[in-house]
């Protein structure tokens, strides 16, 4: 009988052998990928046990905050006391989705108080609390409240800048969602957004280009300026159609009409009434080189450097060189030229700011605790776009084309304001209505880029005037309440 | 190794329980209380009573028996302690009980002798199947069945419709076939070796050798339908199984019996909508991972948390793990001792195989070598069965871990296994005091006793 004896202790000692090999495998080789499951408790335990520094605006609105979780002495929960309205700029620290905007890029400052700095190591070394840092961000709460109100869910961005400073006042992205609802552990609601036709998620203020349409003209008329080819009283003949070279098409102005007498037209009066005719023929003398070079000097074809990542404008020089035709249309905004949002609004205030680039900031400081500023951001100047001739020049144009042309929707009794409207046609659908202006009082500007896609619920009907413009009036009203 | 020795081993277990709970108080920020002092008094008297009464009535029984038992029950204990005190203090008490029970088992077995058991053993064979079948009384009775994670294991006393006591009695049962078993196939074992018939490509002994066979097979289904239990059932089968083998040498015996068992589960699976599910848990888990699939992944993801060393105890979140004080502490130990805790704690049950087979090899007779393998196998298959179900190399089953799960009847049952088996290692004799290359000898070469 020993010898089945024998056989079966050496059965079950080869099964606790396999037990073995199974444990070193769970254990060593995929240990990783246990531990690191989303749907592992643990990794959300640790994530609720990390306090987080909260989230303020301008004024120190509370947009995000860690408070004690009543069911959990060391937890912690995460909200945005806000929702929709800082769904993207803010953006969420979400175990299922990940981190978006200023939670996932300050997420090191916000999560611990250890920074790398020599006096954060010494702190660290002393043992000193330093606990979860805060940031305070540059948007103007009012500012943003009325961009959100005023595009009223309508797929679009709204992008307001300081133009002396380069700090963003307002950016708001629309449609929206509550990141609140990203933060369980559910993913349904989630899920659902993801797979939204709308994109509700995307960030459209950063991450989205659109064609700007007549909006560019501010750089056509940029580079003709910069490069002496026309002043304001420049004459150009007043056509119904402007033939195109080495082609059949033609361009037409929006209300295929003439702009002025029929006979001629200067800048100037084209500028205000937004005519393509002319600002084609601007493009076929200007070339695609110095308006290429224009748009670069304004941002275009660089990611601009910002607290968030900013898909680049385009504008495809190369495509172009040779083909007065695609100039004269690129020109006007249309064929390939995509701009977005933040890079229009950035043009708007550079032109206030006499000609230089400021760099874009959301981030205004990081503070401690006890409220200790730890780090203040300080204004850039990144380059210089045009001459402050050239700006004073477009400041003018851009008064009267809300004065007298296009844009007298975004006028504001008591400040002084100026901007260009586009109308971008879209194959196959309304067109995107824009709005790139400013709004100025003695002590301070505000500039600003209204993006309408599709044109919003007017639809066909749209036009940057009647769409975009009134929108840009309620940013400029709200940003004088302000003061 | 002599008694001397055990008694230190047994004196470390304590200091190892005592260390533990120390850790795992300190771990959660308090200084070590009465309760670190409580853990190491009890595991000293209860394990120390058992020493004491070894050296009175099983002096010459392995040494090895104790310590390991020992070893397997302080890991369970601070873990215990770690996720539940309240469970960790009546897990005390019952160490106490089962302590008490073993010795006057062995007192027992020393005045009665081994073969008093084989007296008995039809009321053994029946005792066992009341146990086993009790938990079907229906729970409104004073003792009656309860269900607990949708298997009917266990049984409750109650008075005046306050719970008393809940007791798993199938592990007690567990014992009681054993011993049937062994007798009973000791005395048969060569008419069950003798093929004399054959079907097809299998030699057959006489038809009604194979009743106990079919008893078994019956049994195991009973228990898989109707107390829902599928450990219990596969544990009852391997163990007949295991012991038919041993006693006939016949390989048909196991292969049949699995071939058997395979066939009703596949019918109970089609039948039986919480057979299925057991098994879809175990195959896909991440498939329904918000219901079915839930404890095995909780299990997994303690398990990769763990890694190599650990989370350290009291340091871990053990507490995500479903049951985790009963079927799922080997988890919260793997969690928190990383790698090189689980694979100590498989090794401790590699041991006790070694040595417990080891018994049954040079013991004198065929009824004591089925005895002894037989308990030996029980705690075995189970550690495995319930080792495997966790890491799922085998479907999830709700049995306990032997030694470490939170549970009376658990421990009652395993101490007095042990202390057959100690018993049966003293009446070996003069030659008892194996040395484990002894034992690694006896389970290579070929054994002199048939």
């Amino acid at each position: 009988m020993n010898t089945p004896i024998r056989r079966l202790a050496f059965v079950l000692l080869a099964v606790l052998g396999i037990v073995v090999l199974n444990l070193t495998y769970l254990q060593a080789v995929a240990a990783d990928r246990y531990r690191d499951d989303v749907r592992n408790p643990r990794v959300a335990a640790d994530r609720s046990a990390t306090e987080r520094g909260p989230i303020v605006s301008r004024e120190g609105i509370v947009l995000a905050q860690s408070t004690p979780d009543p069911r959990s002495a060391q937890d912690f929960i995460r909200s945005y006391p806000e929702g929709e309205l800082y769904a993207h700029t803010v953006g969420y620290s979400s175990l299922l989705f990940g981190d978006r905007g200023v939670e996932d890029v300050y997420g090191a400052a916000l999560s611990s108080g250890s920074d790398l700095t020599i006096s954060g190591i010494i702190d660290t070394l002393l043992g000193r609390e330093q606990g979860a840092e805060g940031v305070r961000l540059t948007i103007s709460h009012p500012i943003q409240q009325a961009a959100a109100r005023t595009l009223n869910g309508q797929a679009g961005s709204i992008v307001a800048i300081e133009p002396a400073t380069g700090e963003i006042l307002a950016m708001y992205s629309s449609p929206g969602f509550d990141p609140n609802v990203l933060l369980g552990t559910s993913p349904t609601a989630g899920d659902a957004l993801a797979a939204d036709p709308q994109e509700p998620l995307r960030n459209r203020a950063t991450n989205q280009i659109l064609a700007p349409g007549s909006s560019f003209k501010l750089i056509a008329t940029a580079a003709a300026l910069e490069s002496g080819t026309a002043n304001p009283d420049t004459a150009y003949p007043d056509l119904l159609e402007l033939p195109l070279p080495g082609s059949t098409s033609v361009i037409r102005n929006a209300d295929r009409d003439v702009c002025g007498d029929g006979v001629s037209v200067t800048l100037a009066t084209a500028f205000r009434r937004s005519c393509n005719t002319v600002f084609g023929q601007v493009g076929i003398d200007v070339g695609a080189e110095l308006l290429g070079e224009t748009a670069a000097a304004f941002g275009f074809g660089d990611e601009i450097p910002f607290d968030l990542a900013v898909v680049p404008s385009v504008f495809p020089t190369e495509l172009l060189l040779g083909d007065p035709a695609a100039t004269a249309q690129s020109a006007i905004g249309q064929r390939d030229v995509q701009a977005g949002t933040l890079q229009m609004a950035s043009v708007a205030a550079t032109i206030v700011n006499d000609g230089v680039v400021m760099r874009p900031y959301l981030v205004s400081e990081r503070f401690d605790r006890d409220l200790n500023i730890l780090e203040q951001e300080r204004p850039v100047e990144l380059r210089r776009a045009i001459s402050p001739g050239t700006a004073a020049v477009l400041v003018d144009l851009m008064q009267d084309a809300v004065a007298n042309g296009t844009g007298r929707a975004a006028q504001v009794e008591s400040l002084t304001v100026g901007g260009k409207t586009g109308t971008a046609q879209v194959p196959g659908a309304a067109p995107h209505a824009w709005f790139v202006g400013f709004a100025a009082s003695e002590d301070g500007a505000i500039a600003v880029a209204v993006a309408v896609e599709n044109g919003g619920t007017a639809g066909e009907a749209a036009t940057g005037g009647s769409v975009a413009a009134p929108m840009a009036r309620q940013v400029f009203e709200a940003w004088r309440a302000e003061r | 190794m002599s008694r001397n020795a055990e008694a230190a081993l047994l004196v470390g277990a304590a200091i190892l329980a005592a260390l533990g709970t120390a850790i795992v108080t300190a771990a959660g920020g308090d200084r070590p209380d009465a309760q670190t002092a409580l853990t190491f008094i009890i595991m000293l008297a209860a394990f120390g009573s058992l020493h004491l009464a070894f050296r009175q009535w099983a002096a010459e029984a392995s040494p090895y028996l104790l310590p390991i038992a020992a070893l397997l029950t302080a890991v369970g204990l601070v873990e215990i302690f770690r996720l539940d005190a309240r469970a960790a203090s009546l897990q005390r008490w019952w160490l106490l009980i089962a302590a008490g029970l073993g010795i006057a088992v062995l007192f027992l077995l020393k005045r009665l002798g081994i073969e008093a058991l084989l007296r008995y053993r039809y009321l053994f064979l029946a005792g066992a199947l009341i146990l086993f079948l009790l938990p079907l009384l229906p729970s409104s009775w004073p003792l009656g069945g309860v269900e607990v994670n949708g298997s009917r294991l266990w049984l409750q006393l109650r008075v005046f419709d306050t719970t008393v006591v809940r007791f798993q009695p199938a592990e007690l049962a567990k014992v009681l076939l054993v011993i049937f078993l062994a007798s009973y196939l000791a005395s048969r074992h060569r008419a069950l070796s003798t093929m004399t018939r054959r079907l097809g490509p299998l030699s057959m002994p006489e038809p009604r050798q194979l009743f106990p066979l079919a008893a078994a097979w019956a049994l195991s289904l009973v228990v898989l339908v109707y107390q829902r239990d599928l450990g219990a059932s596969l544990l009852l089968l391997a163990l007949f199984a295991s012991m038919l083998y041993a006693a006939s040498g016949r390989l048909s015996y196991p292969l049949v019996g699995a071939g058997l068992f395979v066939a009703g589960a596949v019918i109970a699976a089609q039948v039986f909508d919480h057979v299925q599910r057991r098994f879809d848990a175990w195959i896909r888990p991440w498939d329904d991972f918000a219901d079915s699939g839930f404890q095995i992944a909780q299990s997994l993801f303690a398990l990769g948390s763990g890694s190599l060393t650990g989370s350290g105890l009291g340091l871990g979140r053990p507490d995500f793990i479903p049951s985790a004080t009963t079927d799922f502490v080997f988890s919260a130990v793997a969690e928190e001792t990383g790698l090189a805790g689980s694979l100590a704690v498989v090794a401790a049950y590699a041991l006790l195989v070694a040595v417990g087979f080891g018994i049954a090899l040079r013991a004198r007779d065929p009824y004591r070598k089925l005895l002894a393998a037989g308990l030996t196998a029980a705690i075995a298959i189970q550690a495995i069965l319930i080792i495997g179900g966790v890491t799922r190399l085998l479907p999830l089953t709700g049995i306990t871990l032997p030694f470490m799960s939170y549970g009376g009847s658990s421990l009652v049952a395993n101490v007095i296994a042990i202390v057959i088996l100690a018993r049966l290692s003293h009446e070996i004799g003069n030659s008892a005091s194996p040395s484990s290359l002894a034992v690694a000898s006896q389970l290579r070469g070929k054994g002199n006793a048939k």
